[in-house]
């Protein structure tokens, strides 16, 4: 009788921790991995080509449809033109999911429990992965950061997550993969999953294995991004203001660049100037 | 003994409990619920600095002589129609503390070292470090500024309820407002924050600004307020300025965008130098 009392009452125990654990889980810091500091991307090459492992411009071998390919040599024709090409940044336009993970500027992580934010200084970029369980919205307006819903993973059964599963939609366009202008479709339903997880070996470095499916490419193109933890506890944030000393101007479908002088100049060989109709 | 068992085990219970509360509660029990998204209280179509006064002169700001002069010339600027004082018009941040109007949407999510306020407005990031740290001797000024928090239990309950933050390091040029009202051109200013809840309604969020300047001749305190907004899930947009950038600067002029056609921003207003271009302006 004792017995059974007292396995009722441990089993009371129990099931009241149980409770606890599952309603209180989403609070506990220590079920999440420690993502805290100042990321830098690693490995990438010259010019911060999407696919690190491969060279910038047509060595990346995107995998894109024949007419997405053509637009993608012509763009990078216009490159080496002098022009711009399909790459919007220099407009300040922000560089967007998925591009913005190259991290070629700092990047902090912020994990809460039904939310991750990943705060990017390049165009001060915001990212929320919601991980509060929800549905995808019906209708979502699109932006350059996209819509993310993120699932956490324990993959090693240590009863910490490890993985941060998200996937992003809604993603605004025109954006490109990198400055070479490898470029999405223009019907804007990119889908981009992503798989963040530490390394195995070294907790200052973040692996994110970042696969886009979208209507210009062949297949689903998958490439791993990596980033290292700066050293400094107190690392230094500085702020992107991409339109304080940008020297690009568009007027129209014209682009333009403003000279060391001040004086408005053009991007290529007999440019016309603006149209001043509105002058007297 | 079987009430000693029984006793133990409950006993138990209570520990376990405890721990786990310790476990996960600390934070969330230590530090106010500011979670969800807040609106600027005040929803005048206007967006005066102190949101008590009328936009403008009668805004009374104690600026010393020479920037109430600055400030009457930026006035007379925006009645001809020209937003020279006003760096937002060129997707120049708002910079603090006018970002903290929050005319758009801000989140607010306190974790134990850094308190991040996110505002839509210039997509503005500011973290208030409350790890304890001190002033560094020299820091890269930014619009955002570079801020040190201290939570405070004001009413002694167990549980922080200010976020008292100092900034400093703010960059230049801003104003308070859309009007015009100007900081020094020193940006040597210190903004001092005092955040609180609503004593009787936690959907409403207090913040007494006071600003120390050289442009003014006294400190300046203002309260803003913010408003939760009600939706569990909230709708968060994107500001792109130089998306839909209206106004452009060529050497030191500004000049309107107008389907596609750069525009005078004031009469008279003579066009860009074209020095540079081989050909003559299109003319339809």
């Amino acid at each position: 009788m004792q017995g059974r009392v007292l396995m009722r009452v441990v089993a009371l125990a129990f099931a009241i921790l149980a409770f606890a654990i599952d309603d209180g889980a989403a609070f506990d810091a220590t079920q999440y991995p420690d993502w805290k500091g100042q990321w830098m991307r690693l490995g990438s090459g010259q010019g911060a080509p999407w696919d690190p492992a491969k060279p910038w411009g047509a060595g990346q071998q995107a995998p894109l449809t024949s007419d997405y390919q053509a637009l993608f040599e012509a763009n990078l024709r216009d490159q080496a033109a002098g022009g711009q090409g399909s790459d919007p940044s220099f407009r300040c336009i922000p560089t967007g999911m998925p591009r913005v993970m190259i991290a070629v500027q700092p990047m902090e992580i912020v994990i809460t429990p039904d939310t991750t934010y990943v705060m990017l200084e390049l165009f001060g970029t915001l990212r929320r992965i919601f991980t509060d369980g929800r549905d995808w919205p019906k209708d979502i307006e699109p932006s350059f950061a996209g819509y993310s819903i993120g699932k956490w993973e324990d993959t090693d059964g240590d009863g910490r997550f490890d993985t941060l599963m998200a996937e992003t939609r809604a993603i605004k366009g025109p954006h490109s993969y990198d400055s070479s202008g490898i470029p999405f479709h223009e019907d804007g339903r990119a889908i981009v999953r992503e798989r963040i997880a530490s390394d195995k070996t070294n907790p200052n470095v973040l692996h994110n294995e970042i696969t886009s499916i979208d209507s210009a490419l062949t297949r689903p193109w998958t490439v791993q991004r990596n980033y290292r933890r700066m050293p400094s506890k107190e690392p230094i944030w500085s702020e992107y203001v991409c339109s304080e000393n940008n020297r690009h101007v568009q007027i129209g479908s014209d682009n333009y660049v403003i000279g060391a002088d001040g004086l408005l100049m053009p991007t290529r060989k007999n440019q016309s100037p603006p149209d001043l109709r509105h002058f007297q | 003994m079987l009430m000693r068992s029984s006793i133990s085990s409950v006993t138990l219970i209570g520990v376990l409990c405890a721990t786990l509360n310790g476990a996960w509660a600390l934070d969330e029990t230590k530090y106010p619920n500011w979670k969800g998204q807040w609106v600027r209280a005040d929803s005048a179509e206007t967006a005066p600095w102190d949101a008590r006064k009328p936009w403008g002169l009668d805004q009374q700001p104690p600026l010393t002589p020479e920037y109430q002069a600055v400030f009457e010339a930026n006035l007379k600027q925006l009645a001809a129609g020209v937003k020279a004082s006003d760096a937002t018009a060129r997707c120049i941040p708002a910079a603090m503390p006018r970002v903290m109007m929050a005319i758009h949407p801000m989140e607010i999510v306190v974790m134990p070292d850094t308190t991040y306020i996110m505002i839509e407005t210039s997509s503005t990031l500011r973290r208030v470090f409350t790890d304890g740290r001190a002033w560094p001797k020299e820091r890269e000024p930014s619009y955002a500024g570079f801020s040190i928090g201290q939570w405070e239990d004001t009413d002694r309950d167990g549980r922080f309820d200010t976020l008292a933050i100092e900034t400093r390091w703010i960059k230049g040029p801003h104003s308070y407002d859309d009007s015009g009202i100007p900081l020094h051109a020193d940006e040597q200013a210190v903004i001092k924050e005092r955040i609180n809840s609503d004593k009787s309604d936690p959907r409403l969020l207090h913040n007494e600004i006071t600003t120390f300047d050289n442009a003014l001749s006294g400190p300046w305190t203002v309260t803003q307020s913010y408003r939760r907004a009600a939706a569990a899930r909230p709708l968060w947009t994107e500001r792109v300025c130089s998306e839909d950038g209206q106004t452009i600067r060529i050497g030191e002029e500004d000049y309107a965008l107008s389907d596609g056609l750069l525009m005078p921003v004031r009469k008279g207003q003579p066009p860009p130098d074209l020095r540079y271009f081989n050909q003559k302006p299109t003319q339809d």
